[in-house]
């Protein structure tokens, strides 16, 4: 392995000297432009801002609506934004933007620096993540711990549970993630750039995970507060013939919390098993070296490498083998886990005829898990002793090769090839040891008019594996199966795409997609899959004064797989069908210099069907659907030549049906005490009014260059 | 003696080393019968005066005070991207007359509208760009990014997207499936996860693989755990379809049937489901709310010592 490493870097270390052998040249020798004066140029000093500020009302928010904003909730929320920039003669800068600063999805950047030698950016992005308001549960959260009250009844089944209606209390699944980042860039040189960023992220809040007794289950609240820091420092260098990109990058995940325990709501299967405790994601660190780069040779020739090692590690401490009574630390206490990821690329794209492309690209990843593996007499759900186990360890090398050509036959035909080869070779105690994916395909575009062009691509790939090793998986699985990951398949894709300039103002382009998979070759499991795809549009725009747009797109995914009980059990089949529509239309009109219309409105239904067929009788399930119906108007009126005045209006009627969650309550399934969250619902109005005011703008003025 | 590895390489070297040597001393096919304009920018500006064109006074390849920048001392100005335009000035205006124009319409192929974006951002961007699946598709820098504009809409999401979208339209559909990432909402933008400019992991990732871009965010889930799932580690896309779904969790298919499609040991995990297991029939916890998830919790892997069946 050394050995390869140092003819790697050598030869990247060839490729970066061949790259800087030459300083560059110049070819504007017949000019001068330094007594240029640029004295009409509009360069902006001082300063100028816009600001808008006002308030949005939403009427019916909740979870649904206000996912990704969080808006959600009924209520009045503050609209406020701020940009601008700030110059002076000599050079110095600063720039700004704060959007949605009165919600938990606000977002911004301040930055400065001087023009040409450095900047420094400051960001901040909140992401609210409003998942479920619909969930109740009889767990008190204190920290990581989860007690319920104390009159608590327990019993074999939730029907049981005589106090769980008087202790429910409402809960809201939801979180926050936050990303400030600083990054500072000093430009060496024109060729040279030296940057350094750190960046810390923090999501907290309360997720929904759940845990098992055995034969019953319960869903928890989990509450949790992770922190990623991160750092990526480097330099870059292009030249006129090479570049090259060096860095570090550090990733640091922390999470305080190391488990959550809960009490058992069940009367307990054995005595002790009172309550029950879950790891929490480990604490663990990335570290990573990364080189990047081209060479440019001559007839449009480019060679691109790259090159990153890293290491994944994680040594948080164990929890005990079980919350029975009577079980200690573990030996080891931690894992010392220790993974080595490694990744190397080349490739070549050149134009040795005006008419002819090539493009070509390798790589390489490796991921060397050099963990221990570890043995267990693991306890079963704090319940009971399940036996001894070691711990499995994966690793996998992973050679993808790829490569094209283009050929302009004709002015109105080109015509393509190419070809994709993706081998894994995986490490001891996987099913099978390689699996190979071979895939082929060719292009043709045709362009029968200037305006008017389209391109069918049709291509089939063959993945093949090496023989399967049914004692490599666990005993109890069924031996007749191969994960689809490892199976071979057999696949067929087509691609269809056209765009049409049928005037200069009027455009159409569609784009159809189908790709059908075939794992007949495995006996049970994923058998095969389809997938269609069509996707349209429509554009007009006839002035700058007013635009229009209608889009369309459909899908279609199906799955088909089997199972079976037992080898002399008739088996069955469940098969998968998901189709979803978008058609969307909307545009923009001034139609006089004050005012400004714009509309979207959006519709976007999916339907999700699943059947069991046990015996050749098909038994479908009830149909899964959900049904997006969007519209967005905004109008702005031009009070002042620096005051706009704004009117937003949304109105959003979201609507779903999924079999898993509908009329699932608490106490509904025998043996899993549930959350109760239900399917996604909202029907919204929200309208906002705002006033946006700019200043300082004529401040720009011109002068001429130094 | 030298060993042939040692031999080749320094070979290899002065091969590559002489072949720089003629790339740096070949400058590309010469000009244009074309010459500069007289006053620079402010020829240019004696006719092309509209706010579509001095919006680039707000942007940073309008900055006076930037050394590097096409308007810093002693650079060419509009001239620097457009070519020489002392041709087009002297014809009235009209034909480009050896000039440049960009965009996807333009008249300027693709591949010199390029070169001349990379001729100063090779450093910060485009490394890879050559060997990228856009360049192989004749895509202009200048199809998505807008240099005249004071706010390049690449650097909005919601712009962004509308441009990816623009060609890649079935990820367009992807965007208002149920579950889905907030690319529709502008907290993320396709380049979150995607590089454009080219780089040499799979559908053009941010990072070497796809578990790698993914756990940027969700670093909860990149282990090493204690008790590893094999096709979590391998690729997340195993089971998660990262640009949208019908099922919870961006997953492909939903539990107990994802699932299963691995899965067949004996006892529960054969186990064909059926609408009985719905209320109003015997209600299951194998089907019901996160099926197989409602034991089987830590599925991304656990760092529990009795977490061997990822329960812990």
């Amino acid at each position: 392995m050394n050995a390869s490493y140092t003819r790697l870097a050598a030869c990247f270390l060839n490729l970066a000297l061949a790259g800087m052998a030459a300083p560059a040249s110049a070819d504007e020798s017949n000019v001068d432009p330094s007594t240029w004066k640029c004295a009409l140029c509009p360069f902006p000093q001082g300063y100028d801002t816009q600001t808008e500020a006002g308030t949005q009302y939403a009427d019916g928010a909740n979870a649904t609506y206000g996912r990704y904003s969080g808006i959600d909730h009924s209520g009045v929320y503050a609209v406020a934004s701020a940009s601008g920039q700030v110059r002076t003669a000599e050079g110095t800068y600063a720039n700004y933007d704060l959007e949605q600063l009165g919600l938990a999805s606000r977002e911004g950047y301040v930055e400065g620096g001087r023009e040409g030698r450095f900047d420094l950016r400051i960001s901040y992005d909140g992401q609210p993540n409003r998942l479920y308001d619909t969930g109740a549960t009889s767990y008190q959260v204190n920290g990581t711990t989860l007690t319920l009250p104390a009159a608590w009844v327990p019993a074999g089944s939730t029907q049981g549970m005589r106090a769980l209606n008087s202790s429910l209390s409402p809960l809201r699944i939801e979180s926050d993630r936050r990303t400030v980042a600083l990054l500072a860039r000093f430009f060496v040189s024109p060729g040279w750039t030296a940057y350094g960023e750190f960046r810390r992220q923090e999501h907290d809040g309360t997720g929904m995970t759940s845990a098992s007794f055995l034969t019953e289950a319960v869903q928890l609240p989990q509450p949790f507060d992770y922190v990623t820091n991160s750092i990526e420092t480097g330099i870059a260098w292009a030249g006129r013939k090479a570049s090259l990109r060096l860095s570090y990058t550090g990733s640091w995940f922390e999470d305080d919390s190391d488990s959550l325990t809960f009490a058992n709501p069940y009367t307990p299967i054995v005595p002790g098993s009172t309550q029950g405790q879950l790891s929490l994601p480990p604490s663990n660190n990335l570290q990573q070296l990364n080189a990047t780069g081209n060479v440019q040779f001559p007839w449009a020739t480019t060679l691109t490498y790259g090159a990153s090692l890293s290491t994944l590690k994680q040594n948080a401490a164990f929890l005990p083998l079980s919350t029975l009574p009577g079980q200690g630390a573990t030996q080891p206490t931690s894992l010392d886990g220790d993974v080595h990821l490694s990744h190397y690329a080349l490739g070549l794209a050149t134009r040795p005829l005006p008419k002819l492309s090539l493009r070509g690209n390798a790589a390489y990843d490796g991921r060397d898990d050099k963990t221990n593996p570890l043995e267990f007499a693991y306890i079963v759900t704090d319940t009971f002793p399940g036996g001894t186990a070691l711990t499995p360890r994966y690793s996998e090398d992973h050679v993808h090769l790829d490569g094209g050509a283009d050929y302009a036959l004709a002015r109105w035909l080109r015509i393509g090839v190419g070809g994709k080869l993706d081998e894994i070779h995986y490490g001891p105690g996987q099913v099978v040891n390689w699996t190979q994916d071979a895939q082929s395909w060719g292009r043709a575009t045709v362009t029968p008019i200037a305006p008017l062009s389209f391109t069918v691509k049709y291509g089939n790939a063959l993945r093949k594996a090496s023989s399967f090793d049914a004692a490599a998986l666990p005993p109890e699985e069924n031996p007749l199966i191969i994960e689809y990951n490892y199976a071979p398949r057999d696949r067929v894709f087509s691609t269809f795409t056209a765009a049409w300039s049928i005037t200069a103002a009027l455009t159409w382009s569609i784009e159809e997609s189908l790709a059908k998979d075939d794992y007949r070759s495995s006996p049970l499991g994923l058998q095969s899959t389809h997938e269609q795809r069509v996707s349209s549009t429509l554009t007009w725009s006839p002035k700058d004064t007013l635009s229009a747009y209608v889009d369309a797109g459909y899908e279609r995914l199906f799955n088909l797989q089997n199972g079976s009980t037992g080898d002399t059990t008739t088996p069955w089949l469940a098969a998968d069908t998901d189709r979803f529509w978008n058609a969307g239309v909307g545009g923009r009109w001034v139609p006089q210099a004050r005012w400004t219309v714009t509309l979207d409105y959006l519709l976007a239904p999916s339907y999700d069907n699943n059947e069991s067929i046990v015996g050749g009788t098909q038994q479908a399930f009830p149909q899964n659907w959900t049904k997006l119906d969007s519209t967005r108007l905004g109008v702005g009126y031009q009070w002042t030549a620096a005051t706009q005045i704004r009117f937003r209006y949304i109105r959003e009627q979201y609507n779903s049906s999924d079999w898993s969650l509908n009329g699932v309550g608490p106490a509904t399934v025998p043996n899993l005490l549930a959350l109760g969250v239900q399917p996604y619902r909202d029907s919204v109005n929200a309208f906002s009014l705002t006033v946006r005011y700019e200043f300082g703008r004529d401040n720009a003025s011109s002068h001429a260059t130094p | 003696m030298q060993s042939p590895l040692r031999v080749g390489s320094a070979a290899a070297t002065l091969l590559l080393f002489g072949v720089g040597m003629y790339a740096h001393s070949a400058d590309g096919p010469p000009q244009a019968q074309s010459y500069y304009s007289d006053q620079g920018a402010d020829t240019c500006l004696g006719c092309h005066s509209d706010a579509t064109v001095t919006e680039i006074f707000r942007t940073k390849h309008a900055r006076p005070d930037d050394p590097h920048g096409p308007f810093g001392h002693g650079q060419l100005q509009c001239e620097a991207c457009h070519g020489p335009g002392g041709g087009h000035v002297k014809a009235g205006g009209g034909p480009l007359a050896g000039m440049l124009d960009f965009g996807a319409k333009a008249t300027t192929p693709a591949p010199v509208q390029n070169a001349k974006c990379l001729g100063c951002h090779q450093s910060n961007a485009a490394h890879e760009w050559a060997t990228s699946a856009h360049a192989a598709s004749n895509v202009a820098c200048a199809s998505c990014h807008t240099l005249h504009n004071a706010k390049d809409p690449m650097n909005n999401a919601t712009a962004q997207i509308e441009a990816c979208t623009s060609c890649h339209q079935a990820q367009h559909t992807d965007l208002s499936k149920p579950s889905h990432h907030p690319l529709l909402e502008g907290k993320m933008a396709c380049t979150s996860c995607h590089t454009p400019h080219g780089s040499s992991s799979p559908a053009q990732l941010v990072k070497n693989t796809v578990t790698e871009t993914c756990t940027s965010c969700h670093a909860e889930f990149r282990g090493p755990f204690l008790w590893e799932h094999q096709p979590v580690a391998e690729d997340c896309t195993n089971c998660h379809n990262p640009h949208g779904s019908a099922q919870p969790a961006l997953l492909k298919l939903r539990t107990p049937f994802l699932c299963q499609t691995c899965h067949e040991g004996a006892g529960h995990p054969s186990i064909i489901n059926t609408p009985q297991g719905l209320p109003g029939g015997s209600p299951s916890a194998f089907l019901l709310n996160g099926g197989c998830i409602n034991c089987h919790s830590q599925v991304h892997g656990s760092n529990h010592p009795s977490g061997r069946a990822l329960m812990r």
